[in-house]
């Protein structure tokens, strides 16, 4: 039970476009929706043959044992760290790496809570609304092309870091969704998938959107494609966006129970819960937004020049 | 003209000048939208409102009287419970817009969101763009004018009212088929649209209800009742109530619908004891209510002006529909008497009740059912109820007999159907839409009155966790040993969750998040006052009583309450069943019942060596039972139930 927000600058340099800012203003203007805890997917610039991992560590001596750990199974895969950072509960590193993703992945994940991979995906998320994320991880200044956000409202999951939005789409670099609502048919679907190997970090409905979007790009699925078999295969209320490097796009069931309007003029596509999130990007301005129908989904590139 | 700059006023502040400018008749600017939630909510004057940019969730809900323009967008639920006046949204609505009106007209320039109209009972609702999904679902009445498409699943489960579609029907909805237009009917509207200056030109095709769900196809025969305690006292195979059931369901081939509660055996209070030794000289001291402090306030923790308790216990909710016009008026007489709250349940407030009772808490339901602002403003407490104990996930059911005219104008809802409500409310789908809808009875009421939750003991650990992230007062926690007016037996019987599980899961759930601080109002089963205390010590903050008050006033307990010819004139709207009803009679014996509960608390909270029933802890508790045990993590000392059945005889 939440609010989603998500942004995408079409043609700006990276570097010009503050979509740090944009997504913690989208976020607090939904924060009624979901006060518990606060997340980001941001997409940094990448840095050939290497990738980012960020975990979920806790604090103290439970976040030094899983540091230990997440470090004793890079060097098993002779993953070399180049950067290192212990953050609010989470730790990040920067390897270079370029075996096996799904494999690497899979073994991180036993290692401790891995948060996202990616060549360019950081999912920084954590406890307390966007301003509280922000004084920790310091979003505000950051610069990209695009970016999605959640706030989250416990209901029957825990209220914990790894519990948070977003979420990565297992095994696939890069891949992160968020969502508002409820997946009904989530231990049919789980179970599917945790039988072909798929592991669930949380009892979070919405990691399950995550790993089934992972799953259908593996078969070879287009995201866009992923997206469309997700209103038939998911069953319930869902609103939920989903980020790749270079895209966003959005699916919403057929009920139409769970809000999320849009808004898209020349420079950028904007997609939240609320209308009142997305003012908050044109202060004092009437938008010409739209509701997405029921039952459609659609994808939206950044121009990769940038 | 007046200005309201919600770039550097809140909306809280802005909803009280618009209160004040509608006092005086000023008309008002609002200035810096942005999409902002409750805009105008609560308003009750004929005064102008020009909103100069979107507006958020709820804009012009819960008023009666002014006219808003909106320049741009509007979010869910835009005019709310409207009674009269108007809203012109100059572009798209978001999901439900015109739920629940009662007459007033709101005009959507653009397209309009999902379950437009829903529960709509008079007034019209116009969208010149397209309609989504289940526009008109569970209209009561009123019209819907959409003269672009109408969207999927138009008209679905429609009880009344009148739908237009000048564009393309999508699918039908269940229970809706097209009929032919007559021609004022098409005159209205286009004198309508020429009202808000719109031109058209096209047709209409109407949509109306088909019939086909609005009743039972069979009412079940009548028969000699079977009470309670003869229905239920062991558990014999094919008894005489077994044998009557399959007699019946023979007969109408569906389910059987009944009155009262869970009535199979299950572990309850009865099953838990106290530990400590009761002295039974204490419990015939004559000056015992002089030695215990048992004054309890409910509903204070946000700011609001708590109900203020002489004991803790309520009157549990129970609706003017359900229950005679009379019968409600002997409980609100003597919870007056008592120095407790009176709920109105589901149907709505009457005058009489409102004049009897000192405190009243005001119950909205997912049909918004006898739900309007001036109402809300007169009540002591606002409670939204989302199930009840005997029938957790189900909406209220009103056969046809007891839906009288009377009870129909109240509801806005056509007469003589066997009403099912809805279980759902249209604008609660989950937690994060409830914080929004209690804000609005916040803002609809100046954060005056406190906001609670009725719940259904279902998934109790969850619910109760969300009622307090979702910043209520309080909770009224029903166990299905809870009664209704009307149910499936099978739903009664099989579907709930004991009254002792609800309390102990609440009581977990809350010590986990750290919300001891939202009292939790414990209900079904509750007999006595030493129910009373032992639900204290298990964690309630005090209980409500619904079926012991009505059984002190008369009631038989032969669970015929669904039929409408209640013999006492407790359960039927039927004007010679209700004249048996002595109204001073009943309302001092539920009184002197109340009475003895106090008393009661009182002489065993003495005896324990406590001077407040609210000093009474799990300490002082053991469980008679294994399965008591079990769910409540009390020790298991089957000893103490001699004791325990000496203490039922001393008081």
């Amino acid at each position: 039970m939440c609010g989603i927000a998500g942004i995408l600058y079409k043609n700006s340099a990276a570097a010009d476009s503050g979509v740090g800012k944009a997504l913690i203003d989208m976020l607090d203007g939904c924060q009624h929706r979901g006060p518990d805890s606060t997340g980001f997917s941001l997409y940094r610039d990448p840095v050939p043959g290497h990738l980012r991992l960020r975990f979920i560590v806790g604090d103290g001596e439970v976040a030094a044992k899983a540091i230990e750990r997440v470090k004793t199974k890079l060097t098993e895969f002779q993953a070399k760290i180049v950067e290192e950072e212990q953050r609010g509960s989470s730790f990040a590193v920067l390897v270079k790496f370029d075996g096996d993703l799904q494999k690497f992945a899979f073994e991180m994940e036993h290692a401790a809570k891995l948060s996202s991979i990616g060549e360019s995906l950081d999912i920084i998320k954590d406890l307390g609304g966007a301003y509280d994320v922000d004084n920790i991880y310091k979003i505000e200044n950051f610069k990209g092309t695009h970016g999605i956000g959640h706030v989250r409202l416990a209901t029957e999951s825990d209220v914990a870091p790894e519990a948070t939005h977003p979420f990565w789409a297992t095994g696939f670099s890069d891949i992160s969704i968020v969502h508002n609502g409820q997946i009904t048919n989530y231990y049919k679907m789980r179970r599917r998938l945790e039988k072909v190997g798929y592991f669930f970090n949380t009892d979070n409905d919405s990691e399950l959107i995550a790993v089934y979007l992972a799953d259908k790009l593996k078969h070879g699925f287009s995201l866009k494609e992923a997206l469309k078999t997700s209103i038939e295969d998911l069953d319930g209320t869902f609103s939920f966006l989903v980020s790749t490097k270079d895209e966003i796009g959005y699916a919403k069931d057929k009920l139409a129970a769970k809000p999320m309007v849009k808004y898209e003029d020349d420079k950028i596509i904007a997609i939240a819960s609320e209308e009142v999130s997305l003012n908050r990007l044109f202060p004092g301005r009437a938008l010409n937004t739209s509701e997405p129908a029921p039952g459609t989904y659609d994808t939206w590139q950044r121009s990769i020049s940038a | 003209m007046a200005t309201i700059d919600l770039s550097v006023t809140t909306v809280r502040e802005a909803n009280e000048l618009l209160r004040k400018y509608g006092a005086d008749g000023i008309d008002v600017e609002v200035l810096n939208p942005d999409a902002r939630h409750h805009i105008g909510v609560g308003l009750t004057h004929p005064i102008n409102v020009h909103i100069k940019g979107s507006a958020g969730y709820f804009c012009g809900g819960l008023t009666d009287g002014p006219r808003f323009i909106v320049d741009n967008n509007v979010g869910w639920g835009v005019g709310d419970n409207m009674l009269n006046g108007s809203i012109v949204v100059n572009g798209n609505a978001s999901a439900i817009p015109g739920v629940a009106i009662r007459g007033a007209e709101i005009v959507v320039k653009g397209n309009i969101g999902s379950r437009a109209g829903q529960v709509m009972k008079a007034g019209t609702l116009l969208a010149c763009g397209n309609a989504s999904f289940m526009a008109g679902y569970m209209m009561y009445g009123g019209r819907l004018v959409i003269l672009g498409n109408s969207g999927e699943k138009v008209g679905q489960d429609m009880t009344g009212g009148d739908i237009y579609v000048a564009g393309k029907i999508g699918e039908m909805g269940t229970d809706a088929m097209l009929i032919d237009l007559p021609q004022k009917e098409r005159d209205d509207i286009l004198a309508f649209l020429d009202k808000y200056k719109i031109p058209f030109t096209g047709s209409f095709q109407k949509i109306v209800n088909a019939g086909k769900k609005l009743r039972y196809p069979k009412t079940e025969p009548r028969r000699r009742a079977i009470p309670f305690f003869e229905s239920f006292a062991d558990n014999s195979y094919w008894n005489a109530k077994v044998q009557e059931d399959i007699h019946v369901k023979s007969q109408i081939g569906r389910y059987r619908i009944r009155g009262y509660g869970a009535s199979r055996p299950m572990p309850h209070l009865c099953d838990i004891a106290f530990k400590k030794d009761i002295r039974i000289g204490a419990m015939t001291d004559p000056d015992v209510l002089s030695k215990v402090e048992m004054k309890t306030e409910v509903g204070g923790r946000s700011g609001a002006n708590p109900l203020k308790l002489s004991m803790p216990v309520m009157i549990a909710p129970m609706s003017y529909g359900a229950l005679s016009k009379s019968a409600k008026l002997a409980l609100a007489i003597a919870s007056r008497l008592s120095g407790i709250s009176e709920n109105t349940g589901e149907g709505g407030m009457s005058k009489e009740q409102r004049e009897e009772a000192d405190q009243l808490i005001y119950q909205c339901l997912a049909g918004r059912l006898g739900w309007n602002i001036h109402d809300m403003q007169k009540a002591n407490g606002l409670e939204i109820y989302i199930s009840q104990g005997a029938k957790p996930g189900l909406g209220g059911q009103l056969m046809a007999k007891k839906v009288t005219a009377e009870i129909a104008r109240i509801r806005g809802i056509p007469a003589g159907i066997d009403l099912r409500s809805p279980s759902r409310h249209p604008d609660v789908l989950g937690a994060d839409d409830l914080v929004i809808k209690v804000e609005e009875f916040r803002e609809a009421t100046g954060y005056r009155v406190p906001v609670s939750v009725k719940l259904g003991a279902g998934r109790v650990r969850d619910d109760i966790k969300i009622a307090w992230k979702d910043g209520f007062d309080f909770v009224e926690l029903d166990g299905m040993q809870g009664s209704t007016g009307a149910a499936g037996n099978e739903v009664l019987e099989f579907v709930g969750i004991p009254t002792l599980s609800a309390i102990q899961e609440a009581r977990d759930a809350l010590t986990e998040v750290g919300g001891l601080d939202m009292p939790v109002i414990l209900m079904g089963g509750i007999k006595d006052g030493i129910d009373t205390i032992k639900a204290l010590a298990l964690g309630a903050h005090a209980v409500a009583m619904g079926t012991s008050a009505i059984i002190a006033g008369g009631c038989i307990a032969c669970l015929q309450c669904h039929a409408g010819t209640c013999v006492t004139g407790i359960a039927t709207q039927d004007p010679e069943h209700e004249k048996r009803y002595n109204v001073p009679v009943e309302a001092r014996n539920i009184h002197h019942f109340l009475e003895s509960v106090r008393w009661q608390i009182a002489a065993i909270t003495n005896a324990l060596g406590y001077s407040n029933p609210h000093q009474v802890t799990r300490d002082d508790l053991v469980a008679l039972t294994p399965e008591a045990a079990a769910i409540t993590r009390l020790p298991y000392h089957p000893e103490y139930r001699e004791r325990d059945q000496g203490l039922l005889k001393a008081s």
